[in-house]
């Protein structure tokens, strides 16, 4: 048996579809338990007194790498079959900035502000509501900002490509890249809490 | 030692273990290599010596007519040749660029190029690298043309052969080509214009890049 599933063919679009849906209803589940149906715990991170999103989201990173990297190894995953998001770097940059604004701004990213607005949150749902709109302006827009929108095409690479490195070796990196990051995130978490309790 | 690990919270031996996980990749080589197929020589030969992998002419005729989705129709021949005339639903893909082309495994995928080399060629490559569906048009646009937009029927045709051919009159005709009765030799068939990639009317040509998925978050 070889994955990707859906490339060899083992179910077609329809039960695609419901399989999508039963892992979104795992992921919304899953932030939700993490905390991050509290724009409060999310917003918590810019000021560094809370950096539980920081510590889920690369522990999610880094399970997923070394999963997918030994399910390839031993041959289970055929990686040149798994989809990766072509890069456009300007373009990925502008919107990682405007992305970043609205979640200090607004408190959630739009995974979160769904996981929010499930559990009943008002302002998950306003901000819900939102990211509709949004969607629905950039639609609208887009004529106008095609162009930009592919500029700095650098297709589907990945890491190992950019700095000419083994795949292991990356892996390894990254690995201490998130663990030195946790170590790191902890102290400052730490710090920020002792300045809070002299203030 | 033990204690030492017991002592530790479960994030730590979390961490512990992502970091061995971690460190035993600088050894595991690349994950590219465990997906190397080998190739199946015996099971291949099997395939070509029934020609199960084949295409007949009129049954593509009749998948075209049909509007039949569930294949793609590749021709593998370059640009030039392709604008010139291609089977209605085709797609152009020529040899080299094959490798980085859209095709996924599991599509039902026929292949013609002029005569059956090319498309055998490529159909081999595509089977090494672990393509299920992959057919090829028997006898490739030559064959197409002498059965499909040329067919002709022999002055000493039988009474059933003429039956016949009136049913591959109407393919040739629905495709734009000109059924040919009696007389001339083959050889001349050549000369004969290629019909306008207008026609056939009745057919509907599906987008080019009409299939592709959108994948992504």
């Amino acid at each position: 048996m070889n994955a990707p599933f859906f490339k060899y063919g083992l179910f077609g679009d329809d039960v695609s579809l419901v399989i999508a849906f039963i892992i979104g209803i795992g992921f919304g589940f899953f932030l939700e338990r993490a905390g991050f149906g509290s724009s409060k715990k999310l917003a918590a991170q810019f000021y560094f007194t809370d950096l539980t999103v920081f510590k889920v989201m690369f522990t999610g990173i880094i399970t997923a790498m070394v999963g997918v990297y030994y399910l390839s190894v031993i041959g289970f995953v055929d990686l040149s079959l798994v989809y990766l998001t072509p890069t456009f770097l300007l373009p990925q940059i502008v919107g990682g900035l405007i992305l970043g604004v609205g979640f200090v701004v607004g408190g959630y990213c739009p995974g979160t502000s769904c996981v929010a607005a499930s559990t009943g949150r008002i302002d998950g749902m306003v901000y819900l509501l939102g990211v509709i709109f949004g969607i629905f302006v950039f639609g609208e827009a887009f004529p106008l900002v095609s162009s930009f929108y592919e500029t700095t095409p650098m297709g589907q690479i990945t890491l190992p490509q950019i700095a000419g490195l083994p795949y292991g070796l990356l892996v390894f990196l990254v690995v201490l890249m998130a663990l030195g990051g946790f170590a790191g995130a902890e102290w400052v978490e730490k710090k920020m809490a002792a300045k809070k309790a002299r203030a | 030692m033990k204690n030492y690990l017991k002592n530790l919270s479960l994030n730590k031996k979390l961490a512990l273990f992502v970091f061995i996980l971690g460190f035993m990749a600088l050894f595991a080589g690349s994950p590219y290599k465990g997906t190397q197929l080998k190739v199946d020589a015996s099971e291949l030969a099997m395939i070509v010596q029934k020609e199960v992998d084949h295409v007949a002419s009129e049954e593509l005729a009749g998948w075209i007519v049909q509007g039949k989705p569930d294949y793609r129709l590749i021709d593998l021949r370059d640009e030039k040749d392709f604008t010139e005339y291609h089977i209605p639903t085709a797609e152009n893909i020529t040899m080299t660029s094959l490798d980085a082309s859209q095709l996924s495994r599991n599509e039902k995928i026929v292949f013609y190029s002029d005569g059956g080399i090319h498309s055998a060629q490529a159909w081999f490559l595509l089977k090494a690298n672990g393509y299920k569906g992959v057919y090829i048009l028997r006898g490739g646009l030559e064959e197409w043309k002498y059965s499909i937009l040329f067919p002709r029927l022999a002055d000493n045709a039988s009474p059933a052969e003429a039956a016949a051919f009136e049913k591959t009159k109407l393919l040739s005709t629905f495709f734009g080509g000109t059924p040919q009765v009696g007389g001339a030799t083959e050889t001349d068939y050549p000369k004969m214009a290629l019909p306008k990639l207008e026609s056939p009317t009745g057919a509907q040509p599906k987008a080019a890049a009409g299939k592709k998925k959108k994948e992504g978050c």
